[in-house]
C-alpha cells in the first residue's frame, strides 16, 4: 500500500524519523521527568483545587481572589479544571494503549507467524486501517455510540491497535529484514516502550481533538478538548480560558514524545 | 469496501438503522423511504450487499439538514480541501526541504542538535493548539469567522506549521545519511564539487525521501484538515464533516468520510506511482547505458 521504499525508510512503525549525527542526550531524560510530572499531577491534581460551577463567577479575569487563572462561562475554576484534565486524559488514555498495545501485538505476531493469504490479509488489513485518517475513523464512531467515557476509550483502543500492530509486524518480520525469528522477538520489548510512547502522544491529541469538535467527552467532563472548544466560544470574552489547557495538554505531549524519541534512540544504537 | 463494510456494521449495531441512515430530524415518510431503500427487511446479507453496492455507487442518499444529495454536498465541499492539502504540502516541501538541507550538512556541528530539540518540539505543537493560539492572536470570534482568504492562509500556515518538523527531520536525517556514504567520497575523488554533489545526488535523494513521507503523513494531515477547517471556517469537506457530525446528519458524515477516504489512498497510489518513477532503484527494466 505504502510502496517498497517506506518499509525500509521509515523503519519502526514508520513514525521514527532517521537519528540524528550526534544523539540528543536528555531527551530521555527530559521526557521522563515531564511523564513523571503528569503522573503526579494526574494522581494529586484533581485534589489541589476542586471545581464546581459558580454562575456569579462567571468568566473572572486571571488573579481573582481564589481563581489565579480566572474562571470559564460556567463559573468554573480554570486551574482546577485544568488539573482535573490530566487525570482524565491518563484515565482514557493509558487503558487504550494497554488494549491497544495487547490487541495489536497479537496481530502483529499473528501476521507475521502466519504465511501465504493470511499473511497478505492480515497485513493489508492492518496497512489500511494503520493508514486510515485517526480522527475521520473516531468521530462518527463515537458520534453514533454517544459521547461519554467507554465509547472514547474502545474506539481510541481499536484504532490506536492498528498501529500497534503494524510496528511489531515490522519488528518481527520487515523492519531488520530477514533476521531470526529470536532475535526479532528480542527487539519486542524494547520497541514496544518507543510505540506505546508515541501512541500515548496521539490518542492524548486525538481525545482533545474529539472532545472540541463535540464527539468525544461528555460536556461535564474535565477534558481538556472540552476546555478548548469553550475557549474558542469565548476568545474575546475570556481569552485566558485558553492558556492552561493548552499548556497542559503541551507538557503531555511533548514528554511522551521525547521519551519516545530518547527511547528511540537507545534502541538503535543498540541494534546498530 | 473497508469503509463501506466499518460503517455497515457500525450503523447496524445503532439499533434503529433506518432512522440513522435518513440522518436526524428526518420525518416519518423519509424514515421510511430509507428503510425500503436499503432493503432492511431482508436478511442480514442482503443488507450488507444492498449498502456496499449503494455506497459503491456513490448513493448516499439525501441530507435532511441541507435538503440535498449527500454526495453533491461533499463534491462541491472537496475541491476546497484539495486546495488547501495542496497548498500545505507545497509550502512544507519549500521551507523543510530548505531547513533539512541546511541543518543535513551541519550534522556534525552543535547547533544541529539545538536545531533537532527545537524541531522535535515543533512536531509536539498539535495543530489545535496552534490554530486557536492564531485565533486568539488575531482575535476572531466564531461569530464573525474569518474571510476566506483569510481562513484559507490561517488553515494551511497551520497545516504546514504542523507537517513541517516531520518533513524537515526526516530530509535532515537524508542528506547527513547520504554524505556519510561511500559513493560520496567516490565521487569526490573523481573531483565532484561540493555543489555537484548536492545538487545532483544528495538533494534529489532528500526529495525522493521527503515525498514518500508526505505520502505516509497525508493521513495524518486530513486529520488535522477537520479540526483545523472546523475552526477556521474553511469550507472544505473537514469542515462539512465536523459540523455535519453535532447535527448527527449521516448521510452526510457518510459520504464525508468516504471522500477523505479516497483522497488518502488515492494520494498513496499517487505516491507509490511517482516514486516508482522518478527512482531509478525501483525501475523493474534496466536502463540501456
Amino acid at each position: 500500500m505504502t510502496g517498497p521504499v517506506l518499509a525500509h525508510e521509515m523503519g519502526l512503525s514508520r513514525r521514527l524519523l532517521p537519528a540524528p549525527a550526534i544523539p540528543t542526550p536528555g531527551l530521555l531524560v527530559g521526557g521522563m521527568v515531564g511523564l513523571l510530572a503528569v503522573a503526579v499531577l494526574g494522581l494529586v491534581g484533581a485534589g489541589i483545587a476542586q471545581e464546581h460551577a459558580a454562575p456569579a463567577q462567571r468568566l473572572l479575569a486571571p488573579g481573582a481572589i481564589g481563581h489565579p487563572l480566572g474562571t470559564d462561562q460556567l463559573g468554573r475554576d480554570v486551574l482546577a479544571r485544568t488539573l482535573a484534565g490530566f487525570r482524565w486524559s491518563l484515565v482514557v488514555v493509558l487503558p487504550a494503549t494497554l488494549i491497544a498495545g495487547l490487541a495489536g501485538t497479537g496481530l502483529g505476531l499473528a501476521a507475521a507467524a502466519s504465511w501465504g493469504w493470511t499473511r497478505v490479509i492480515l497485513e493489508r488489513a492492518t496497512e489500511t486501517a494503520a493508514g486510515f485518517p485517526f480522527l475521520v475513523l473516531a468521530a462518527p464512531i463515537v458520534a453514533l455510540a454517544g459521547r461519554g467515557y467507554w465509547p472514547l476509550l474502545i474506539v481510541l483502543a481499536i484504532l490506536a491497535s492498528a498501529p500497534f500492530a503494524l510496528a511489531v509486524f515490522d519488528t518481527t518480520w520487515r523492519g531488520r529484514g530477514r533476521t531470526p525469528v529470536a532475535d526479532a522477538l528480542n527487539a519486542l520489548p524494547t520497541a514496544l516502550p518507543v510505540v506505546g510512547a508515541f501512541i500515548v502522544a496521539d490518542l492524548v491529541v486525538t481525545e482533545a481533538c474529539l472532545s472540541f469538535l463535540g464527539v468525544g467527552a461528555p460536556e461535564v467532563a474535565p477534558s481538556w478538548g472540552n476546555m478548548l472548544a469553550d475557549a474558542r466560544q469565548n476568545v474575546s470574552a475570556a481569552p485566558w480560558i485558553l492558556y492552561a489547557p493548552a499548556a497542559a495538554l503541551l507538557l503531555t505531549v511533548l514528554s511522551a514524545n521525547w521519551f519516545g524519541e530518547g527511547l528511540g534512540q537507545l534502541w538503535r544504537v543498540k541494534t546498530r | 469496501m473497508t469503509v463501506a463494510s466499518l460503517l455497515f456494521i457500525l450503523v447496524r449495531l445503532s439499533g434503529s438503522p433506518a432512522a440513522l441512515l435518513a440522518g436526524a430530524g428526518a420525518s416519518q415518510a423519509q424514515v421510511r423511504s430509507a428503510h425500503v431503500a436499503y432493503g432492511l427487511d431482508g436478511p442480514i446479507l442482503q443488507q450488507y450487499v444492498t449498502f456496499v453496492t449503494r455506497a459503491l455507487r456513490l448513493d448516499f442518499g439525501q441530507s435532511p439538514a441541507h435538503h440535498a444529495a449527500a454526495v453533491e454536498l461533499v463534491r462541491l465541499r472537496l475541491p476546497a480541501t484539495v486546495l488547501l492539502t495542496a497548498a500545505a504540502v507545497a509550502a512544507t516541501a519549500l521551507v523543510a526541504v530548505s531547513l533539512g538541507v541546511w541543518l543535513g550538512l551541519r550534522a556534525d556541528r552543535p547547533e544541529h542538535g539545538w536545531a533537532f530539540r527545537l524541531l522535535l518540539t515543533g512536531q509536539s505543537l498539535p495543530a489545535l493548539i496552534v490554530g486557536l493560539v492564531l485565533v486568539q492572536l488575531l482575535g476572531l470570534t466564531p461569530a464573525t469567522g474569518a474571510r476566506s482568504s483569510l481562513s484559507f492562509t490561517l488553515s494551511a500556515l497551520t497545516l504546514t506549521w504542523w507537517l513541517t518538523p516531520r518533513a524537515a527531520r526526516l530530509t535532515a536525517g537524508t542528506v547527513a545519511g547520504a554524505l556519510r556514504q561511500t559513493w560520496v567520497l567516490t565521487a569526490k575523488a573523481m573531483g565532484a564539487t561540493s555543489r555537484d554533489l548536492l545538487w545532483g545526488h544528495v538533494l534529489p535523494n532528500a526529495l525522493l525521501a521527503a515525498l514518500a513521507l508526505v505520502g505516509v503523513q497525508v493521513a495524518f494531515l486530513l486529520s488535522a484538515t477537520v479540526v483545523v477547517e472546523w475552526l477556521f471556517g474553511w469550507p472544505g469537506v473537514g469542515d462539512l464533516l465536523a459540523g455535519s457530525l453535532r447535527a448527527m446528519d449521516f448521510p452526510v458524515v457518510e459520504a464525508a468520510m468516504f471522500a477523505i477516504a479516497f483522497l488518502v489512498f488515492a494520494t498513496y497510489a499517487m505516491v507509490d506511482l511517482v516514486v516508482a518513477a522518478v527512482d531509478p532503484r525501483l525501475r523493474r527494466r534496466p536502463t540501456p547505458p
